[in-house]
């Protein structure tokens, strides 16, 4: 048993690192004070990029190896979680870089911020791994409860408090829902082990069924809150907006992935295997869930002011977006929600990044603050140009190929209006996104001096992520094997 | 002998009042117990179904995780609600309306 634990370890190697990262991160944070300046402060981020990277290199040296479960099955290490745990740590060290040059964390929480998101990256690793409901369970108020601290990070500011105070409320609430979704299928089909329940969902009776339909429908509202999908969206916009900015662009991101994550492995394990009504009632239920999402996003988003919230309901719709991959059940949708993840993270990024700056600079971030960008700064003018046109889903940049693959396995299976809803909504984001471009572009700045927002660090970092923005939608082949390659473990 | 219905009887009833407080009552604390009401619901539900339908460990396990991690949840949403307090001098959910478009 013992030699047992041990050999699992071996293959838990990164999410241990991480762990320790963050013990680590909370000595050298607390012992030193308040002001953390110079060496403590190098420090402290070399601690967490130095983990950050060890974790990715770990994780980058496993793509291709055989899907494995570990701790008596409460974990697995497959492929697909692999991909989509090198997503997560990418985003985690983008979005602390931000945190670091943002003027919108107070000098004093930075450290703080660090270690939360090191912890949230921790439950997202845990979450999109876990082949249990206990681990998922774990997984979900990892990411959940430190998220609430996180949104609450700036002290003083009731914007801020009230976020976290919504977020809390809110996300207690449907963890219990879930919970309480989660007893009733552990009472009917009597394990919490997803092994035991893909064979168990294949003998159901029909009043089971009964009895799980509802469970499920409770089920899914705990993941559905965690990616803010429709009737369980509220929070989102007001939680986004009242956050700091490094705090949105990290919340867009890590528990946005890990739980469209867990629902691909919920639906593939749970009803891969079984044709029933129950598999029936839970397809529809998504269908609807991601048409609701899309078009709830996009709809709210168009008389938005302020970028930040734009950048909220639009991260909501593209979350509808990667749900159409999930009503797909199998391979291809897999895959084509693998790539999805991949892009979103970088043109996300790049998005959240250039709007930090500006919001920096003038105090605010409404549109009328992007006006004449280009004549100040026409790189990043030109690159924000690309991400929102890539965001939209126009060729031939690499928002287009995700779309294209979602779209494309969405229609192998005949759901044509679910596609047609995808390609609406594509217009009509098409409209919020170009508000900036032609803000940039056409639109004079408010004063004639010319300010620098940007320094020239932050102005390479992100015209490094948004090479990736251009270039998976060109060469998008070689991505595409490898998450082709990043099979779902089912049994 | 107690049965396995009135245990989910008793449980489902825990939940309805938990969304009940939750729903009504204007109070964030209040809010916060009604919240504890339905985990503790969630958690009631899994011991039972582990003393009556089957033998093994899982549901104890669980439910003994319930408890924990919802002592965890209750310590981070009184800090915000302190927090919270602090700011607004009130306590009352109809005050958080700063973030409404």
């Amino acid at each position: 048993m013992a030699l047992q634990y041990l050999a699992s370890l071996s293959h838990y190697v990164p999410e241990a690192i991480m762990c320790l990262t963050m013990v680590f991160l909370i000595m050298v944070e607390s012992s030193y004070d308040n002001n953390l300046k110079g060496s403590a402060k190098g420090m402290l981020y070399s601690t967490a990029y130095l983990g950050l990277l060890s974790v990715f290199v770990l994780l980058v040296a496993k793509i291709g190896n055989e899907p494995v479960t570990i701790f008596t099955g409460s974990l697995v290490i497959d492929p697909f979680s692999n991909i989509a745990k090198i997503v997560m740590v990418i985003g985690t060290a983008a979005a602390i870089y931000l945190s670091r040059v943002s003027k919108d964390i107070y000098e004093e929480v930075k450290a703080e911020y660090v270690i939360l998101a090191v912890g949230i990256l921790i439950g997202g690793l845990l979450l999109s791994s876990a082949n249990n409901m206990l681990i998922l369970y774990i997984g979900v108020e990892t990411l959940s409860i430190l998220s609430y601290v996180m949104a609450s990070l700036k002290k003083n500011d009731e914007r801020s408090s009230e976020a976290g105070l919504k977020y809390a409320l809110y996300g207690g609430v449907t963890s219990g829902i879930m919970l309480f979704g989660m007893s009733h299928i552990f009472g009917v089909l009597g394990t919490i082990q997803f092994s035991e329940i893909y064979t168990g969902m294949s003998a159901i009776t029909s009043s089971d069924a009964l009895i799980l339909m509802p469970a499920f429908l409770m089920f899914f509202a705990g993941i559905g809150y965690k990616i803010a999908c429709v009737p369980f969206h509220m929070w989102s916009p007001d939680v986004y907006e009242g956050a700091p900015l490094p705090v949105t662009n990290f919340f867009s991101i890590v528990p946005k992935v890990a739980g469209i994550i867990v629902i691909v492995r919920v639906t593939n394990v749970f009803f891969a295997g079984s044709e029933n009504i129950l598999k029936e009632s839970w397809i529809v239920l998504l269908m609807i869930i991601s048409a609701l999402t899309m078009t709830v996003g996009n709809v709210a988003a168009i008389g938005q002011r302020s970028v930040k919230r734009m950048l909220a309901y639009s991260s909501i719709s593209h979350a509808g977006v990667m749900l159409l991959g999930v009503v797909v059940i199998g391979e291809i949708g897999n895959r084509a929600i693998l790539f999805y993840a991949i892009t979103y993270l970088f043109m996300t990024t790049v998005a959240f990044y250039v709007t930090s700056f500006v919001q920096d600079h003038y105090g605010n971030d409404h549109f009328e603050r992007f006006n004449g960008l280009l004549k100040n700064h026409p790189l990043m003018a030109i690159l924000m140009s690309i991400v929102m046109f890539s965001l939209a889903g126009l060729p031939p940049l690499s928002g287009f190929v995700a779309k294209f693959n979602i779209l494309s396995a969405v229609i192998s299976e005949k759901y044509y209006v679910l596609a047609a809803i995808a390609g609406f909504n594509s217009v009509i984001s098409l409209y919020y996104y170009l508000k900036i471009v032609k803000n940039m572009i056409f639109r004079d700045s408010e004063s004639e001096e010319s300010v620098s927002l940007f320094d020239f660090k932050s102005q390479a970092i992100i015209a490094a992520f948004s090479i990736p923005v251009v270039v998976l939608g060109i060469f998008w082949e070689q991505v595409l094997v490898i998450a082709n390659g990043a099979k779902l473990f089912i049994q | 002998m107690i049965s396995l219905s009135s245990y989910l009887i008793v449980s489902f009833a825990l939940f309805l009042c938990g969304i009940v407080v939750i729903i009504a009552r204007k109070n964030i604390i209040a809010m916060l117990l009604g919240m504890e009401l339905i985990l503790n619901a969630g958690a009631l539900n899994f011991a039972a179904y582990t003393r009556f339908v089957n033998q093994n460990l899982d549901g104890h396990v669980m439910s003994l995780f319930i408890i924990i991690i919802a002592a965890a949840e209750a310590a981070v949403g009184l800090a915000i609600v302190i927090r919270f307090f602090q700011i607004k001098e009130s306590i009352h959910i109809d005050d958080a309306v700063e973030l409404q478009s």
